[in-house]
């Protein structure tokens, strides 16, 4: 009974005992919510829409609003603060110019979304900016035809779950945004923003790189997407362009290149898929338009997966891509076929580094198919944990047992009828640096122990003739004696 | 004083026959020299090799020294460096010819390959080296002529430990040596520094596999019949004990938990693991069971491929020793 008591006593206690510590804890930041009013503010006021303002470096704290059509351009990059709460800058009317400012630490308050530089009209130009430290980097909403352009977004050192989005549009049709680099944030992410233009980025260490939700006509080209846990995610939408980007590393349980969910009118097209844990994931789509999935010249190369699809999809055309050296070149997730997708086009497959096949007439097609039916993908398709035997002997030895025995061996998933002999675009990207020099270090350094070994064990029996030498010698001369 | 550098198996055959009852001598007659050494003998001694009591560690150095000598003059040893070196050239060659200028090599061939052709050949190498060793010597009466010596039991075995050992380790180096070499020659892109690594785990492999051969040799009568049980342990942890646990994994429907910790029992699977890790490759290659091992360790799961590694390389070793001062010598 007393047991009970002290239980009890404990752990209201304990309940008790959060609420107190987070209210010390708030009471300082209750303190500083209270706006302070920048020192910028009053030169807006006094600014006429149309002018631009100069702004001299320096520290600038606290939140800015820009309510008039007026450009702010920083001079020798000064910082507009935030110290750590809330947001920094807000931009309430169309047409507005930032420029050339370093914006630094918003608050952490995911429900409120703290933003670096949170943008509500139209026509808003934020170009070279440096943001750091901030929850959500730029934030359009509802504002069209805006320009991000050059701006580097670096987020807080925060758990993924805690971050918000680097940059995020909503209803922010025909925007642009080109030559930002974005990392350690969570999304960089498009929502009902139809034809906008995503070009010349960087993104890294973020969870989707480029994640777009019920967003029509857009374009994103020559992108670097690396150390993501998905590079771009197309969702809910249609008549992407997806050309020439550059996926590398992106990895986790959901590591994807592309992840195309329920999205129509694709065009993939000279991408590079490397080191990810699949290159591209195929989830039901082309979802509502048949045959819509164009997937052409792209390279996917040591990757674990090449290409997954979910087993009912369909509709998709592969041709003039290259799969070199994937662990798995193309998977299904579970059992199934990938009869509703082609592999080939006017006369013109793939190219697959492990085709065993050869080209006769030399136009550049194998003539044996090119079919994928090996039998420990088979069993790691259904069994994913088997994956763990993965490059161990006895991963070759099951696929030897089925190419021997016909009896366990699987049906093909596919068949490239047109299987190509050589790589049609040739994709170069340097997953680890060349270092021939220290290569040869470790070579020769390697070969002088063995040899040295070797010099000293048989340098033991010319020691000793040499000592037996020496005791005749003795011998002679005290028989001498 | 014991030399064992001037004993050879010929010798010992014809010598056995005349010292086939022979113990190790007491403790006491170790260190005393004959008393009637001719002066000259004496004077030779004292010009050429200065007197030292036989330690712990020079007997051990010394037969190890003679092992290595044996098996530098044995066929299995240039088979099976050879062997190595041809594997480890046609490896880095496909890689080298497989990346045709895509410049696309990265982890994938050269590393797994090179994995593969280690998980193959070296514990193969290191278990018949090992189990070939006492066995052998037992059979031959070499066993019981070199316990006539003035040396210990765990003397003997750890010299012969420490001979094999070297032995593997520069027939692993070699073999590298020569993939480095083509590497650097064909520039292509590998990490050397993960190379280096893979020397290491691979040493570390062989010598867990040497301890379990000289285990095997400690136990069986025969060196034919070693051989054959060392060739089983072989097959055993290569295929059959992974094709039994797929099938495991299968039918019980393994958790994935219980299925990495299962894995954790072979030594092949560490040594495959650990150098994934090495070649900066995350564990997520390997399905859920990797992703499982990365989340609830991540990077100090090198710790626990080290102490299971190091688990199979003192645990055999230290069996085996206690079994061989147990057992009759003959």
């Amino acid at each position: 009974m007393t047991s009970c008591v002290f239980i009890f006593a404990t752990i209201s206690f304990a309940w008790l005992q959060p609420p107190t510590s987070v209210g010390a804890k708030i009471t300082p930041q209750m303190k500083n919510t209270i706006p302070i009013p920048n020192p910028l503010q009053e030169k807006i006021r006094a600014a006429a829409p149309g002018d631009t303002i100069n702004v001299a470096a320096g520290v600038y704290r606290g939140e800015l609003v820009i309510d008039k059509p007026i450009k702010l351009v920083g001079q020798g990059r000064p910082t507009l603060d935030g110290g750590g709460n809330g947001d920094i800058v807000t931009i309430t009317a169309p047409g507005v110019e930032l420029r050339g400012f370093r914006v630094s630490g918003t608050g952490i308050d995911l429900d409120k979304e703290n933003c670096a530089i949170r943008v509500k009209a139209p026509h808003t130009t934020i170009e070279d900016n440096f943001l750091e430290d901030v929850l959500f980097g730029i934030d359009l909403k509802e504002s069209p035809d805006s320009v991000i352009r050059g701006n580097h977004i670096g987020g807080k050192a925060l758990d993924i779950a805690r971050r918000g989005d680097g940059l995020r549009l909503w209803r922010a049709d025909r925007t642009l945004v080109e030559g930002n680099e974005i990392h350690d944030g969570r999304d960089a992410i498009l929502w009902y923003s139809s034809g906008v233009i995503v070009r010349n980025n960087k993104s890294h260490h973020c969870r989707y790189g480029f994640h777009l939700m019920f967003s029509n006509g857009v374009t994103i080209e020559q992108n670097d997407l690396f150390d993501n846990s998905v590079g771009v995610y197309f969702m809910y939408s249609s008549k992407l362009k997806l050309i020439g980007n550059r996926m590398l590393r992106n990895r986790g349980p959901s590591g994807y290149g592309l992840g195309l969910k329920e999205t129509d009118d694709y065009l993939i097209k000279g991408n590079i898929f490397v080191g990810n844990c699949v290159g591209i994931y195929i989830d039901g789509s082309p979802f509502a338009t048949p045959n819509s999935g164009l997937l052409t010249e792209n390279t996917f190369a040591a990757n674990d997966i090449g290409v997954t699809f979910l087993p009912s999809v369909k509709g998709n055309h592969l041709w003039a891509n290259s799969f070199i050296d994937n662990f798995e070149q193309v998977s299904i997730l579970g059992r199934g076929e990938l009869t509703g997708n082609e592999f080939d086009r006017e006369e013109r497959g793939n190219f697959w580094s492990d085709y065993p096949g050869y080209d006769r007439d030399g136009d550049g097609v194998g003539e044996a198919n090119y079919e994928s039916r090996l039998l420990f993908e088979n069993l790691t398709a259904r069994e994913p944990s088997l994956r763990l035997f993965m490059f161990s002997p006895v991963h070759q030895a099951v696929d030897f047992v089925a190419r021997a025995v016909p009896a366990v061996r699987p049906e093909p998933k596919f068949t490239d009828y047109y299987p190509l002999i050589e790589p049609p675009v040739k994709h170069g990207v340097d997953l680890a640096t060349a270092a021939p020099r220290a290569m040869a270090a470790l070579s020769a350094s390697l070969l002088s122990l063995a040899l040295g070994v070797l010099a000293i064990v048989f340098a033991g029996p010319v020691r000793d003739a040499l000592r037996d030498r020496a005791h005749f010698r003795a011998r002679a001369i005290g028989g001498i004696a | 004083m014991f030399d064992p550098n001037k004993l050879d198996s010929k010798s010992a055959v014809k010598m056995s026959k005349s010292t086939s009852t022979a113990r190790p001598l007491p403790a006491s007659s170790r260190e005393s020299t004959p008393t009637s050494t001719p002066a000259f003998v004496a004077t030779a001694r004292a010009l050429c090799v200065p007197m030292r009591a036989p330690s712990f560690a020079s007997n051990v150095f010394r037969l190890a020294a003679r092992e290595l000598r044996d098996a530098a003059r044995s066929k299995w040893f240039l088979l099976y460096t050879a062997a190595f070196v041809a594997l480890g050239l046609g490896v880095s060659y496909v890689s080298a010819a497989s990346s045709g200028g895509t410049g696309l090599s990265g982890f994938g061939r050269t590393t797994a390959g090179l994995i593969n052709l280690v998980i193959l050949v070296v514990p193969l190498m290191a278990l018949s080296a090992g189990a070939g060793s006492i066995a052998s010597d037992r059979e031959r009466g070499m066993l019981a002529y070199m316990l006539a010596q003035p040396i210990t039991r765990l003397e003997l075995l750890l010299g012969k430990f420490t001979g094999l050992a070297t032995v593997l380790l520069t027939s692993i180096c070699l073999g590298f040596g020569v993939c480095a070499g083509i590497l650097a020659w064909k520039g292509l892109r590998a990490d050397p520094v993960a190379l280096a690594s893979l020397v290491g785990l691979t040493f570390l492999l062989a010598m867990a596999m040497l301890g379990t051969g000289l285990l095997i040799s400690v136990i069986t009568r025969k060196s034919s019949v070693a051989m054959g049980v060392a060739i089983f342990a072989w097959l055993t942890l290569v295929f059959v004990s992974d094709l039994g646990l797929m099938a495991g994994a299968v039918a019980l429907r393994m958790r994935i938990e219980n299925l990495f910790a299962l894995s954790l029992l072979n030594p092949m699977q560490v040594f495959k693991m650990w150098a994934l890790v090495s070649a900066d490759t995350s564990l997520d290659v390997l399905g859920p069971a990797g992703l499982y091992a990365t989340d609830t360790w991540g990077g100090g799961v090198v710790w626990i491929f080290a102490a299971a590694l190091s688990l199979w390389i003192v645990l055999p070793l230290s069996v085996a020793a206690f079994l061989f001062s147990r057992r009759s010598p003959i």
